[in-house]
């Protein structure tokens, strides 16, 4: 009977929507066909489940003995949710007992899915409860970039954010601690002495950036943010290092590109030869803010490596340096930041609370009283009495609005009652999209819609989710929940073993990541269908990439779509991306891409292993052929069985694909072998295959993806409540052929996101000492 | 990564060595001795006592780490404490300690998370992928609430890793728990600080030159009323989110007023040549943390502080052993003697540039001894056994004399699930911190402050 324990941790597989439910009341539950349970549910419930879930063995937390009636069952909803859910995927009963009878599966399903409509229309919607949500570090750059109109990334210096149920903004998870504040401040200060200048204009310095102590650099390539605090001219001198021989076969100069922002400032021809040139400048006008620099040779068949003690270094990067600011006329010229902060000119106390109040209002993103102003504005006098500056003071004012909780947090109207529902208002509703699609604050439109009170009318807040995602703002989306659903941002701290993998660089991570961000964003825009993600015959390449997935003619360093001609890529499944930030550094993992395909496509992400069982040990296995057989024998093992027998097939259909994403038809000497079955019976082998398996049912992706989605636009976790919403979410984004801004939309339109419920008592537990 | 407001511009590039011993000349002496007095008032004749913890993630392999016998340290030890050679005579290997609270106790999978969240604490965190998160507060901010406000900084958090990892971090606890030791509160992790130079501008930086306090208080006077008016119209969980900022407020204010206390005290600035971002080099990001920490101590910028050398869990790779598999990965070795090897290797890498530390603190004068002397730097790791996530016999190393208190050069057993928090509270007596529990203490350590 042990066996049977822990092959129905299935049922314990809790997905993304938690069972922690206030089981609903009783008396407040009429089915309305009770009798139909007698003949319906209780009969299959005795012959197919209660072998193992008795008060006896109770497998995975469920006694179906404990339901003698409608009302019983009804009341256990989330619990029967996930029994209809397992029972539809042909996980249960698990192998080697027969399945029921599908005309008996369909009689039960049925039954509670009639009843949980009826259900659902007798009571109304939980919109769920959202924590006031801290700005994170991604959402205070673009805020402030929206706000002041220049991008400081002060967030640089602030401390990583945790995240929670699976992305880092979260409410409850966004804490608070005094560092944060204390770097807040030291922003807020840094930023209002950027924008509000006083004194003479500086005068010029240097700083150099030297390869070797810059993250990702290498003798081809430098990349470095670094933050213009005046609006001005500035030099940027090049140096370099190193020369080539004079031999045949070398060139006799190299080109190499300077970029600012991803636009190019110059591009320089640099003599190969000792004894020459190795200084290079060009002077350009640089608006005030951070920006990125960029410095590389252009040929991509020049690779200067260097090793230690080698006497002659190759021509390679040295530093680069920044000399600056130098103004035309003697003055520091007037930034978009200054002209957007200064609403008028005078220094008087009338002009000083008028700039004060514009400024709070955008930055707190509603109306503000004049109570509100009034205060911020003292400030201003408060300095000019001790002795300050007009300026000082409305420095101290814009400190104050920015270390304000209005700016630093996303704080909605709490209802008046306790577990009471209203809508948002239309100025929260603003931010809750502007957060959403943006990681940023709303634009004057926004605003002006809120005041109309008309954004929240469906029809207009349906044009404004088109119109925002048509902003080029919402690569935010790519940066933030792309990058987070996908896990592309683990990329930057992947590390191939070098010594398997002596293709990884650079160029090839950001290559990979590229092409991700790129696919994405197409089927963003272009309103795709989701199952595009899984199965796209295009992607964007360029000539390294192309290289490392063996696909002729693509030349050049700069992205192009690729029709794809072949089965052995299409869709996220083979980008090199997701298969790296799936895979061991020397090798791949098919129970990790199995969990991950788990997780992030099907969204039904495994249990944890029980604690009883050490994790399945893929260490020191040779070879894709030896862990198969491994997995294989581990499998034998029920306790096992029941999660890997879903896992492992779909991660070993992925072994044509190497731990960065090459293609390969042997793992050493052994030939790949990427066939599997999955627990309802399906055979399939390899990638294509695979492909098919998972978009027959595009369902499983919307859902994933509904949910997913929803986290990330109230940022907390699901609750059994919510799966009523992603169902409704799912069967509408389903009538528009599953395209992903229709998804989005029904996302927005969903109680979820338009209403605001108030804590109910049973919440909040006060936490003890 | 390009930090702001950049502060130092040396022309040319020191080694870290030459700037070590650059530190000890920059930090001018008579600057320091001159504000002991108005820092340490009521015990002016000794030296201020230092706390760190230094954790290690993923347990360690405990046959190369526990002393055979008990008593005197041998000068042959374990093959893992072997770096400790020199500086026997000032470590204590301390054996038999639980951290109770890292246990399943009923919640299943997810040791990672709790051992680092109950390393400190000595509370079980609830299990939770964000909602409701709950710990406890961690013996340096325990310490810290009590005698920080006598430094300018109440207590650092550092560490090399940050958590910016997508996915979930352990078996549906927040990533929270596995990133941070060091917790403020039952709610608030404190963020561990990972890029060196965003630390040393917040030791050595200033904020607006010239910025009076009484304005920068003034600002912060008003966001706090504004804050507390606010809060009336919320519920519960949001007033609590607002509480963690009013607690920020409120810390920074009491930094102003000790700094006006001190106001005459010049500015240290140590020459300090450091890396545009987070160096790529493990043990040459390590070496500048625990150099910025010898730093503040030495300049009693705070006597409390955190290290987190890698977050628990952590999967990074020591390909300078030649080592490429990810550490967490080859923790669960299941008695391969080979992955068994590299792991007590990655241990002892970890225990040779902790002892590295270790003989800084012993070489920097301080009062009328050592930094060692006036400090207790306990290092460990939350796990013994990584392969089976065991939480009892944790692997704890007590370095330094806690003032004379603490006897070293021993190795001491203690009986089987002695909390893990009776050491917090042995080491609160010499700091001067009265705290009479923490967590699941149930007193002080026998033995320890024995100086038989």
């Amino acid at each position: 009977m042990r066996i049977w324990t822990a092959l129905l941790c299935l049922l314990a597989a809790a997905p993304a929507l938690g069972a922690s439910a206030p089981p609903a009341s009783r008396s407040a539950i009429q089915p309305t066909s009770p009798s139909e349970f007698s003949v319906a549910v209780q009969p299959f419930l005795r012959r197919h489940c209660l072998g193992c879930h008795n008060a006896r063995l109770k497998n995975g937390g469920l006694d179906f003995g404990a339901y003698p009636d409608a009302v019983a069952a009804l009341t256990a909803r989330p619990a029967f949710e996930r029994v209809l859910d397992k029972l539809k995927a042909g996980e249960m009963p698990p192998p080697p007992i027969p399945h029921p009878d599908p005309k008996q599966t369909a009689a039960f399903t049925a039954w509670f899915e009639r009843e949980f409509a009826a259900m659902d229309r007798r009571t109304p919607v939980d919109p769920g409860r959202v924590t006031a949500r801290r700005l994170n570090r991604a959402e205070y750059d673009n805020t402030i970039r929206d706000l002041l109109g220049a991008d400081f990334q002060m967030s640089v210096n602030f401390p990583a954010d945790d995240s929670g149920y699976g992305f880092d903004n979260n409410g409850d998870v966004l804490s608070l601690s005094p560092v944060l504040l204390e770097k807040y401040l030291n922003a807020a200060e840094r930023l209002s002495r950027y924008v509000v200048l006083s004194g003479p204009p500086p005068k010029a310095t240097a700083e150099r950036y030297k390869r070797e102590r810059l993250e990702h650099a290498t003798p081809r390539e430098i990349q470095f943010r670094h933050v213009f605090k005046y609006e001005g001219e500035y030099e940027l001198r090049l140096g370099l290092g190193g020369s080539l021989p004079v031999k045949e076969g070398n060139p006799e100069s190299l080109t190499i590109c300077l970029e600012m922002d991803g636009r190019m400032v110059s591009p320089f021809t640099v003599p190969t030869a000792p004894d020459t040139r190795r200084t290079f400048s060009a002077r350009i006008p640089v608006g005030l803010g951070s920006h990125t620099l960029r410095a590389h040779f252009v040929d991509p068949a020049y690779q200067p490596r260097t090793r230690p003690g080698d006497a002659e270094r190759p021509l390679l990067l040295d530093h680069l340096e920044i000399v600056g600011p130098f103004f035309r006329d003697g003055k520091v010229p007037v930034s978009e930041a200054q002209q957007r902060l200064f609403v008028c000119d005078q220094q008087s106390a009338a002009c000083g609370r008028r700039i004060v109040a514009e400024f709070a209002r955008r930055a707190w993103r509603r109306p503000v009283s004049p109570a509100e102003v009034e205060r911020l504005a003292s400030l201003i006098a408060r300095a000019q009495k001790d002795g300050g500056t007009f300026e000082q003071g409305l420095r101290l004012a814009m400190q104050a609005v920015l270390v304000s909780p209005h700016f630093l947090f996303r704080i909605e109207r709490e209802p008046r009652q306790r577990g009471a529902v209203h809508a948002l208002s239309d100025f929260e509703l603003a931010s809750r999209l502007s957060y959403f699609l943006w990681s940023s604050m709303p634009d004057e439109r926004l605003f002006q819609l809120a005041r109309a009170n008309t954004l929240h009318q469906p029809a207009i807040l349906r044009s404004e989710v088109e119109r925002m995602l048509a902003s080029p703002k919402s690569v935010a989306l790519v940066d933030n929940f792309a990058g987070q659903w996908l896990q592309l941002r683990n990329l930057d701290s992947a590390k191939p073993d070098p010594d398997r993998f002596p293709d990884f660089d650079e160029p090839l991570r950001q290559a990979m990541r590229t092409e991700t961000r790129m696919f994405f964003d197409a089927i963003l825009r272009e309103n795709r269908s989701l199952n595009d993600f899984l199965e796209a015959r295009f992607t964007f390449l360029n000539a390294r990439l192309a290289k490392h997935y063996g696909i002729p003619g693509v030349e050049g360093e700069p992205f192009r779509r690729v029709h794809l001609e072949t089965g052995a890529r299409g869709g996220l499944l083979g980008q090199a991306a997701i298969l790296t930030v799936s895979s061991y550094p020397t090798r791949t993992s098919p129970v990790i891409r199995g969990k991950w395909i788990l997780e992030n496509v099907l969204g039904t992400p495994p249990p944890p292993p029980p604690a009883d069982v050490p994790a399945l040990d893929e260490q020191g296995v040779g070879t894709a052929q030896s862990l198969r057989k491994r997995l294989e024998a581990h499998r034998a093992n029920p306790v096992c069985a029941s999660c890997h027998s879903r896992m492992d097939p779909l991660g070993f259909s992925l072994e044509n694909y190497d731990a960065i994403g090459r293609w390969r038809m042997a793992d050493g000497k052994f030939p790949i072998d990427p066939s599997g079955v999955l627990p309802s019976g399906r055979k399939f082998a390899g990638p294509a295959e695979l492909r098919q398996v998972l978009a027959s049912n595009p369902e499983a992706l919307a859902r994933c993806l509904a949910e997913k989605l929803l986290v990330y636009a109230t940022g907390r976790g699901l609750e059994p409540a919510d799966r009523r919403i992603v169902k409704e979410i799912v069967s509408a984004t389903a009538a528009r052929q599953y395209r992903f801004r229709e998804l989005i939309q029904q996302v927005v339109a969903s109680p979820a996101f338009l209403l605001r419920r108030a804590e109910r008592s049973a919440e909040w537990s006060p936490t003890a000492p | 990564m390009v930090p702001n407001g950049p502060l130092i511009h040396t022309g040319k590039r020191l080694s870290r060595r030459t700037l070590l011993r650059g530190l000890g000349a920059a930090i001018a002496l008579p600057a320091l001795d001159s504000m002991m007095p108005a820092f340490a008032a009521p015990r002016a004749s000794r030296a201020p006592m230092r706390l760190a913890f230094v954790y290690v993630p993923n347990g360690i392999m405990m046959p190369d780490w526990t002393p055979a016998s008990d008593g005197p340290l041998d000068a042959l030890l374990p093959r893992t404490l072997e770096p400790l050679g020199q500086l026997r005579q000032q470590v204590t290997v301390i054996t038999g300690l639980t951290q109770n609270g890292g246990r399943a106790l009923g919640d299943g999978a997810g040791d990672h998370a709790r051992a680092a969240a109950s390393y400190l604490t000595g509370v079980h965190p609830r299990k939770t992928a964000g909602a409701d998160i709950h710990n406890g507060i961690s013996a340096d901010q325990v310490a810290a609430l009590e005698i920080g406000k006598a430094t300018r900084f109440a207590s650092l958090e550092l560490a090399c890793e940050d958590g910016r990892l997508v996915g979930n971090c352990d078996s549906g606890y927040s990533c929270a728990y596995s990133n941070s030791i060091s917790w403020r509160s039952d709610t608030t992790p404190n963020p561990p600080e990972v890029n060196p130079r965003v630390l040393f501008e917040r030791l050595f930086g200033e904020s607006e030159p010239g910025l009076r306090r009484e304005w920068r208080r003034s600002v912060l006077d008003l966001v706090a009323d504004d804050t507390r008016n606010l809060q009336q119209s919320l519920g519960p969980a949001d007033r609590r989110k607002l509480d963690e900022y009013l607690t920020g407020v409120r810390e920074i204010e009491a930094r102003i007023q000790a700094a006006e206390k001190q106001a005459a005290q010049p500015r240290i600035l140590p020459e300090f040549e450091l890396p545009e971002g987070v160096p790529v080099e493990f043990a040459e990001h390590v070496h500048l943390m625990f150099d910025l920490m010898t730093v503040a101590f030495r300049a009693d910028l705070t006597r409390i502080a955190t290290f987190m050398m890698c977050r628990e869990g952590s999967n990074r790779t020591y390909r300078e052993l030649g080592i490429s598999d990810p550490h967490h990965g080859i923790t669960h070795h299941q008695n391969d003697p080979d992955l068994i090897a590299k792991v007590a290797r990655i241990n002892r890498y970890h225990v040779e540039l902790f002892a590295q530390f270790l003989a800084q603190l012993a070489n920097t004068p301080d009062g009328e001894g050592s930094l060692l002397d006036h400090s207790a730097i306990v290092y460990g790791s939350g796990l013994s056994d990584g392969n089976r996530h065991l939480h009892h016999d944790l692997p704890i190393l007590l370095a330094g004399r806690a003032n004379g208190v603490i006897q070293p050069g021993r190795h001491i057993r203690y009986a089987k699930n002695t909390p893990m928090a009776n050491l917090f509270l042995s080491l609160f007596d010499p700091l001067g911190v009265r705290a009479s529990s923490i967590g699941d203490s149930t007193g002080k350590l026998d033995y320890l402050v024995d100086l038989g």
